[in-house]
């Protein structure tokens, strides 16, 4: 309850000083835009050549990706931690961080958020609510419940993968290149699997588990009854790897090393 | 009285790895690395009391700030016991902090892009402190370290001097009993350093505050502290009061001429021989500084026999300071006790 009203605190006073630079704000909000509208003018390329994709049409594709917008969306309002190692441990700012009575991994998430990145969540319902209507699929009164927990689901998924890689941080603070190809694999996710061969297939539900973000929790709603236990699970899958995440992480901070001064 | 701060045997060890050279080294280094231990703080003991200013002192990579990081809870000790505040810091991280306030001259604790009293609300909700408390303390601190005037700036645009103070008082937003301050007056001017000087004796007074303070600046700690704790290569040299150390290490005076004509060491051993005196050249070779021990026969001895044969233009005694002594005592590595 505590950490709830601090989040409050946070967030408003994030919103007042992002208030000030609204110029700034309207860009960002502009430019993440545009770079949805990238991804989508990509799927409806790859679908002027062909109508069936492995079974799947256009606009279930559609709905696919407006799907995975909204748990990715909700993943970097508040877990911007790609940049962890260098801005946390190699300046040393871990070390105001655990001076503090409040878990250090809730504070990064309250000092690295960008509520900005909230808006994708619109573009994606925006997108979903366009290609439900084109399939024509109906909405019975729990599936904005069912759909809530998905999604919270996959955006766990999402955290927990990343803040597992951050957590290399404590215990190595050289440069790697892990993150942006991190991001990269994580797009596969709002594909159908079933269109990798099965060795990705295998990696992206059990060991990157992206397609708990995307094709999984979504085909949920698109009636595809063959990966409704998948669907299902998204939940469980999002909270084992934030659990393991968390551990990682706790265990991680014992190792800290403090940066020299 | 209690103990605030219980430490015993405390270890931390740090690995590294050190490259070879060259491109076939960087090949080998692949395969098999080489480790070295550094050994940062090695086996101390030392307890502080409630009330205690403490100032904590050493050159750099002496372990002072490893052994206060190991103190707040930041690090892990490789091996030995903490209990500040009846807590293991480590273990008991996030309840263990809120008893305590911490300073890092080097490192802000406020929010740079938002106003000074912006920060003070998110530390305020950040420690649960209740609005009374919280009103009826701050104005006080708001009011000693005088920095009403800066409440609605943002930290970015505050000067070095203004942004310390804000620190300080951030720091002592929920009222610690305890406070660990690692160089408060890095790069401040005189001023600055003077009012938060008293400004730490008044908290120190009024409520009990215990301050653990290292610094670089000898000055601070003499105004501020009874007690030093002095470290060398991770093993504490010295521990006692400022006043003992002073005492057997400041025994002698100095007395330094500067002479009208040219003198030469020969001719002033000459003239005081019947004194134990050890002649040093100044900057020039017609300043030369005599040591000699405190006593009044000695030095009066020295002086008159020194100025019937020659003409001295200035004369002055000086008393050993103590970033000398401590100079010496880095110098022979060890402190003799008295």
């Amino acid at each position: 309850m505590e950490y709830l009203s601090i989040f409050f605190q946070y967030a408003g006073q994030y919103l007042k000083t992002r208030l000030t630079y609204r110029a700034d704000m309207v860009v960002e909000i502009f430019s993440d835009f545009l770079f949805q509208a990238v991804n989508l003018v990509f799927i409806l390329v790859v679908f002027g050549h062909t109508t069936l994709l492995a079974g799947w049409s256009k606009d279930e594709m559609i709905f696919i990706y407006g799907f995975f917008l909204v748990p990715f969306a909700i993943f970097s309002s508040f877990f911007n931690i790609w940049d962890f190692t260098d801005r946390y441990i190699v300046k040393g700012e871990m070390d105001r961080i655990l001076t503090r009575p409040v878990h250090s991994l809730f504070q990064i998430v309250l000092e690295r958020m960008e509520l900005e990145s909230l808006f994708g969540a619109v573009t994606g319902l925006i997108v979903m609510f366009y290609a439900g209507g084109k399939l024509g699929l109906e909405i019975s009164w729990y599936d904005p419940f069912i759909f809530l927990l998905l999604v919270i689901g996959g955006a766990l998924v999402y955290a927990g993968i990343f803040i597992s890689l951050a957590t290399i941080g404590f215990w190595s603070d050289s440069r790697t290149d892990i993150m942006p190809m991190m991001y990269n694999i994580g797009n596969y996710g709002r594909y159908p699997v079933d269109i990798y061969n099965k060795i990705i297939k295998y990696v992206l539900t059990w060991i990157l588990p992206f397609a708990f973000v995307g094709v999984y929790p979504a085909s949920y709603f698109l009636e595809r009854k063959e990966w409704y236990t998948y669907a299902f699970l998204t939940p469980v899958v999002g909270l084992v790897f934030f659990m393991i995440a968390v551990t990682l992480w706790n265990v991680g901070v014992t190792k800290y090393r403090g940066a020299g001064n | 009285m209690e103990n605030i701060i219980d430490v015993q045997n405390l270890k931390k060890e740090f690995k590294s790895y050190s490259s070879r050279q060259g491109l076939k080294g960087a090949f080998r280094d692949l395969f098999t690395r080489n480790y070295t231990i550094k050994t940062a703080v090695d086996d101390i003991s030392f307890s502080i009391k409630r009330g205690e200013m403490v100032g904590y002192i050493g050159e750099n990579g002496a372990g002072k700030s490893t052994s206060i990081k190991m103190l707040t809870g930041i690090l892990t000790p490789t091996d030995g016991k903490i209990v500040v505040n009846g807590m293991n810091p480590h273990k008991e991280r996030e309840k263990f902090v809120k008893t305590i306030g911490v300073v890092f001259g080097q490192r802000s604790q406020l929010w740079w892009d938002i106003a000074v009293q912006e920060s003070f609300r998110l530390l305020k909700k950040i420690y649960n402190v209740p609005d009374q408390q919280y009103e009826e303390h701050m104005k006080d601190v708001i009011e000693t370290l005088d920095i009403g005037p800066l409440l609605d700036k943002p930290v970015r645009k505050l000067s070095l001097g203004q942004r310390m103070r804000c620190e300080l008082a951030a720091a002592l937003i929920h009222n610690p009993p305890l406070l660990f301050l690692d160089e408060p007056t890095i790069g401040l001017d005189v001023l600055v350093k003077l009012k938060i000087r008293e400004f730490l004796k008044r908290i120190n007074e009024k409520y009990g505050t215990t301050i653990l303070l290292t610094t670089h600046d000898l000055s601070d700690i003499e105004a501020l502290c009874e007690r030093v704790v002095m470290l060398d290569e991770g093993k504490i040299i010295y521990d006692g009061p400022l006043k003992e150390l002073r005492e057997n290490w400041a025994e002698g005076k100095q007395i330094q001429f500067q002479f009208s004509e040219k003198a030469t060491l020969e001719e002033l051993q000459n003239l005081t021989k019947d004194h134990l005196v050890v002649w040093e050249q100044g900057e020039s070779d017609l300043i030369w500084i005599a040591s000699v021990d405190s006593d009044e026969t000695v030095i009066s001895g020295v002086i008159g026999k020194v100025t019937a044969v020659k003409k001295i233009a200035d004369l002055k005694i000086l008393e050993i300071s103590t970033e000398e002594i401590i100079r010496n005592i880095y110098v022979e590595g060890a402190v003799r006790h008295g």
